[in-house]
């Protein structure tokens, strides 16, 4: 053994010990990639297979109360190309030049798209959000392209054009802002469409489905392999509002039609409050924010986002008598047969106040039905400017609504007690100014909507609502259940509100308020021209209405701005939404023959 | 080694080696049929493989049944047949993947430089055999030097980068095992040390040209083109090689002048070595270098490879994925995956079991090669064991540390694993060999 030693040295033996601690190097650098990091690597994995082509869910629909779906869905379309298929110069010239003129778009375009397709192997989209119609061709091309593929998803649609465009909102591309405060457990995308605003941006969460997508396995060169899992979208919560699509349609309409095509309509329900209409004019058409990318875009999209409704403030003007009336009957030893001249005028030492017009010797009703001046300017100097305040207060004037909007303004309430928080001193011509709802007061359409409705409920002062539920499509199940709230009464006594009701439906039936007569129905109203010293007057007209010996249904705001008369421009707005409430079959005819009478107050 | 021989028949058969290669290449055969499932050829590689298999069975027991000691005496026709194959090849083989080395016959293709590894390991270690007392003279390895480097410019000029790889640390080993002055290896591997830096030092420069606005890097990337920053190099050398000598003499160590001047020497062959490599040097495979010092930088490009296979690795988590069943090899994201990625394909479809299964497999190997070099009859059966347990050590460290990013990719098969016939057949023949050199070991019974 001796020889074997100096033949044979220990030096491979060394060498196996080395390979051996190279080995448990080796194990253990595998222990670490295999055991401790193997699930991030099992997800660097299946990022590397599959690719998902996303299906935006439909957004939850909303509905009026008679369940027309004003805001809906659409299909459309993307068109991939997947990679895979022939990959000569030749095939890719020809599916470009097909593909252009269907895609709106130009060959060079295409096939430059093709090409980052083919070089990051991934599926490319070649163009989004194609309308139903162009892609009846491209289904056809399919056939002859291989590569290509045709997906549908969805897109918000709106129906009924600007039907309750402030109400309902619109859609638009999510900016910085609105990534930054996305719900992150909703998946959005880059190219993801958010509500802008109104309903649309309020009730964002509920409305956002749960988008589906076909995860496709593609290999190293993007080639789809198999279709893993088609997985389904799930809509979004459908809104089921309380508007009253008749009534709102009617408003629009009416608006669009008056002398301006300016201002706003505001119907509730005095039995709970809900609204049934709320109208802004000029609205828009809430689609042209989201186009088909196929179709012609609208230019110009300056629309104004002021809804009126909510956010405008004028005086109330003569609607606003109704109230002094209260405030006279309420005080006691009020005689609404007791006459009073008009001359045209009223003297209040100082200053001379004119009335709009000579009514001569009025009473009560007479007083309300012609819109007198003087006869109120008469009565407000007896009762003083407090006992006015009180029922204001009572009314909630120069406070908001509450109606879940943002923006509301809340009005301007106007009184001595007011003015005395401001440390400023009240005269005589504010209380007059106060008689006839001129001065500093200020209210918005929708608080003259609640007006009329208190008026029409005997008192209940409501916080309007338009939303009646919110409902999870797949289960029924109910996620909120909007409800009438009643925030303030106004305690007076039921002789008074008859009185009242007298004078209004007198109002209607031989006064300024005559434009809403409708046969077979108990109608009150009152009109109302707000000065404005910047421009021609605004229009506001109050109604209220139920059944023929039945309680009132419907309470009606209507102001046009700028629209120079309650009565002849924003009286025939209130009529149609009666008419439409109702659905009397009133002549149009009488209607006709009654504009000839252009009455003022 | 009392084991076995301690029955009264001399076994024939070292049955651990046989069975760690039969082992591997049971799961070498599974592993390709399932990487090769989607490809359009699969039916072929599968084919091939399947045939490849018995022929490299045959090369184990016509290795086996040679006696070893043949390529001892006749080393010099062996000799001669390394440089038929390799002048052959030069003159009649067929280019693939832009290299000529491979001789295409009628029915299968075969790459002489497979075989070469083998059969230079064979020359090599009879000629260190003959050496005797020699063997710590210096001229022994330039005489080595002489007879292998004209075989190693063959295969360069193939070119077959990765048969000097294998080769050249097999031949270390080698040389180490058969008692070669440690100094002199240390020169070579400064040599190969000067060699390499210099190499991948430029070709990082080249391929971040950016870094060239700074004016030292500037000239360091210059030197191998600019012939008076190499005279300044070789002057910089000559003044700290006295340096060194010179502090050490205040120290009153005196070092050897000779030492001295061969250390320069080998450093500046080294150099100029690299300036060889480095002009001679082609994109592709100065990305494949790329891919090994900077492996994130580029995802889609060189260290692509890498990235895919340790994400194929790392899926397959401790039970792996199944196998037919690996994401990653199946949809292609894995290259080369039943060649030089196999690894890759048993971790993600064997999972962690699989990879270590395949380590330890080889470490038995090596174990085996290791007991029967020291059970050798003979001075030469312990050269050849030595040369060859080197070679697979490299063959293992190489494959393993290039998925788990410690070296670059070098286009290296796993034997007895990867897809590959000349590769099969020549490893099997190898193992044979060894097996010939257990047969006719020394026994005391």
């Amino acid at each position: 053994m001796a020889s074997t030693k100096i033949l044979f040295n220990n030096r491979l033996k060394s060498l196996l010990v080395l390979a051996g601690l190279a080995g448990a190097v080796v194990a253990l650098r595998l222990a670490d990639i295999q055991l401790l990091r193997h699930n991030h690597y099992l997800q660097l994995a299946e990022q590397n297979r599959t690719q998902i082509l996303y299906q935006t869910a439909p957004r939850g629909r909303i509905f009026t109360a008679d369940e027309k779906a004003v805001a809906a869905n659409a299909p459309a379309f993307n068109l991939y190309y997947l990679g895979a298929g022939p990959k000569e110069k030749d095939y890719l010239t020809r599916l470009s030049n097909d593909l252009a003129p269907r895609l709106n778009s130009t060959p060079e375009e295409v096939s430059k798209k093709l090409d980052q397709a083919l070089k990051s192997g991934k599926a490319v989209a070649l163009a989004e959000n194609l309308s139903p119609k162009s892609t009846m061709g491209l289904k056809e091309l399919q056939l002859y392209y291989p590569g290509i593929y045709l997906l549908e998803e969805n897109k918000r649609s709106y129906p009924y054009g600007p039907f309750a465009s402030h109400l309902i909102g619109y859609l638009g591309s999510m900016e910085g802002r609105d990534w930054k405060n996305r719900d992150l457990t909703l998946d959005y995308r880059l190219n993801a469409k958010v509500g802008k605003n109104g309903l649309e941006k309020k009730f964002e969460k509920e409305l956002k489905g749960r988008d589906g997508g076909v995860y496709l396995e593609v290999d190293y060169r993007g080639r789809v392999k198999r279709v893993i899992e088609d997985r389904k979208w799930r809509g979004g919560a459908d809104i089921y509002l309380t508007l009253n699509y008749d009534v709102q349609r009617a408003a629009e309409e009416g608006l669009k039609n008056s002398l301006t095509g300016r201002g706003a309509a505001v119907a509730l329900d005095p039995r709970t409050g809900a609204v049934l209409a709320l109208a802004t004019a000029p609205s828009f058409d809430p689609e042209m924010f989201i186009p088909y990318s196929d179709e012609p875009e609208v230019k110009s999209k300056k629309i104004s986002e002021y809804n009126v409704a909510v956010q405008g403030i004028y005086p109330p003007a003569s609607t606003f008598k109704i109230i002094t009336a209260i405030a006279a009957i309420e005080k006691g030893g009020f005689d609404p047969k007791k006459i009073i001249y008009c001359p045209g005028h009223y003297d209040a030492g100082s200053r001379v106040f004119k009335c709009w017009s000579t009514h001569g010797p009025v009473d009560f009703f007479g007083a309300m039905a012609a819109s007198c001046d003087v006869y109120f300017y008469t009565v407000a100097a007896q009762i003083g400017p407090a006992a006015i305040e009180k029922i204001q207060r009572m009314f909630q004037i120069g406070q908001p609504t509450g109606i879940d909007l943002p923006g509301e303004k809340a009005g301007n309430l106007y009184g001595p007690t007011r003015r005395a928080r401001n440390r400023s001193f009240w005269f005589v011509g504010d209380t007059l100014n106060l008689s006839i709802g001129q001065g500093e007061l200020l209210v918005t359409p929708i608080k003259m909507a609640q007006y009329a409705a208190t008026l029409a409920s005997r008192g209940k002062v409501w916080k309007p609502y338009y939303l009646d539920r919110v409902v999870n499509p797949h289960t029924g199940k109910v996620l909120t259940q909007g409800k009438s709230e009643q925030i303030g009464s106004v305690d007076i006594a039921p002789g008074t509100w008859d009185l009242v009701y007298k004078a209004l439906k007198h109002t209607v039936d031989t006064g300024t308020a005559r434009r809403v007569k409708i046969k077979g129905l108990d109608v009150y109203g009152k009109t109302g021209t707000a000065q404005n010293p910047h421009g021609d007057d605004h229009g506001w007209f109050l109604a209220f209405a139920g059944r023929e010996g039945g309680k009132p249904e419907i309470a009606v705001a209507v102001f046009v701005e700028f629209g120079k008369s309650g009565s002849g421009v924003a009286g025939p707005v209130a009529r149609q939404m009666l008419e439409a409430y109702f659905k009397t079959e009133q002549s149009q005819h009488s209607a006709a023959q009654e504009k000839t009478e252009v009455l003022g107050d | 080694m009392t084991a076995y021989k301690s029955t009264s028949q001399k076994s024939t058969l070292d049955r651990t080696l046989f069975g760690a290669m039969i082992g591997l290449a049971v799961l070498g055969l599974l592993c390709i049929m399932s990487a090769v499932n989607t490809l359009g050829f699969s039916n072929a590689v599968v084919r091939t493989h399947l045939i490849a298999l018995p022929l490299g069975l045959m090369a184990f027991f016509v290795g086996r049944s040679f006696n070893y000691q043949i390529f001892d005496e006749q080393w010099k026709p062996l000799y001669g047949i390394i440089w038929a194959l390799l002048v052959g090849v030069l003159l009649f083989g067929t280019y693939q993947r832009g290299s000529k080395s491979w001789f295409v016959l009628p029915f299968f293709s075969f790459q002489p430089a497979e075989l070469c590894r083998v059969l230079v390991i064979l020359v090599a270690a009879a000629f260190l055999d003959r050496q005797g007392r020699r063997i710590r003279d210096v001229r022994t390895l330039i005489l080595l030097g002489c007879l292998i480097a004209p075989v190693f410019g063959l295969i360069m000029l193939q070119p077959d980068f990765s048969s000097i790889v294998i080769t050249f640390p097999a031949l270390l080993v080698l040389l180490y095992c058969a008692g070669v002055n440690v100094f002199y290896l240390a020169m070579l591997l400064v040599f190969a040390a000067t060699a390499g830096f210099f190499t991948l030092a430029w070709t990082y420069l080249y391929l971040h040209p950016e870094l060239r606005d700074y004016a030292m890097l500037n000239v360091f990337a210059d030197l191998s083109s600019n012939v008076w920053y190499m005279l300044g190099f070789v002057g910089v050398l000559v003044v700290l090689g006295y340096l060194v000598w010179w502090i050490f003499k205040q120290w009153r160590i005196t070092l050897p002048v000779f030492s001295i001047v061969m250390v320069g020497l080998v450093i500046l062959a080294g150099f100029f070595g690299s300036v060889f490599v480095d002009r001679q040097m082609k994109p592709y495979q100065r990305k494949r270098v790329e891919a090994f010092l900077a492996p994130q930088s580029d995802p889609q490009g060189a260290s692509y490879n890498v990235r895919q296979a340790q994400i194929a690795m790392g899926s397959g988590g401790v039970w792996g994925k199944g196998l037919f069943s690996g994401t990653q090899s199946r949809l292609g994201f894995v290259p080369e995956k039943h060649t030089d990625f196999i690894l890759a394909v048993v971790g993600e479809e064997l999972g962690l079991w699989g990879t270590l299964s395949v380590l330890a497999l080889y470490l038995l190997i090596l174990w085996r090669i290791v007991a029967i070099a020291y059970m050798a009859s003979d001075r030469y059966g312990y050269l050849v064991c030595s040369g060859i347990f080197g070679m697979f050590l490299t063959y293992m460290l190489i494959n393993f540390g290039m998925l788990i990013g410690l070296f670059p990719v070098a286009g290296i098969p796993l034997p007895f694993i990867s897809y590959g016939g000349s590769n099969l057949v020549s490893s099997m023949l190898a193992l044979g060999v060894v097996q010939s050199v257990y047969m006719r070991r020394i026994t005391s019974g």
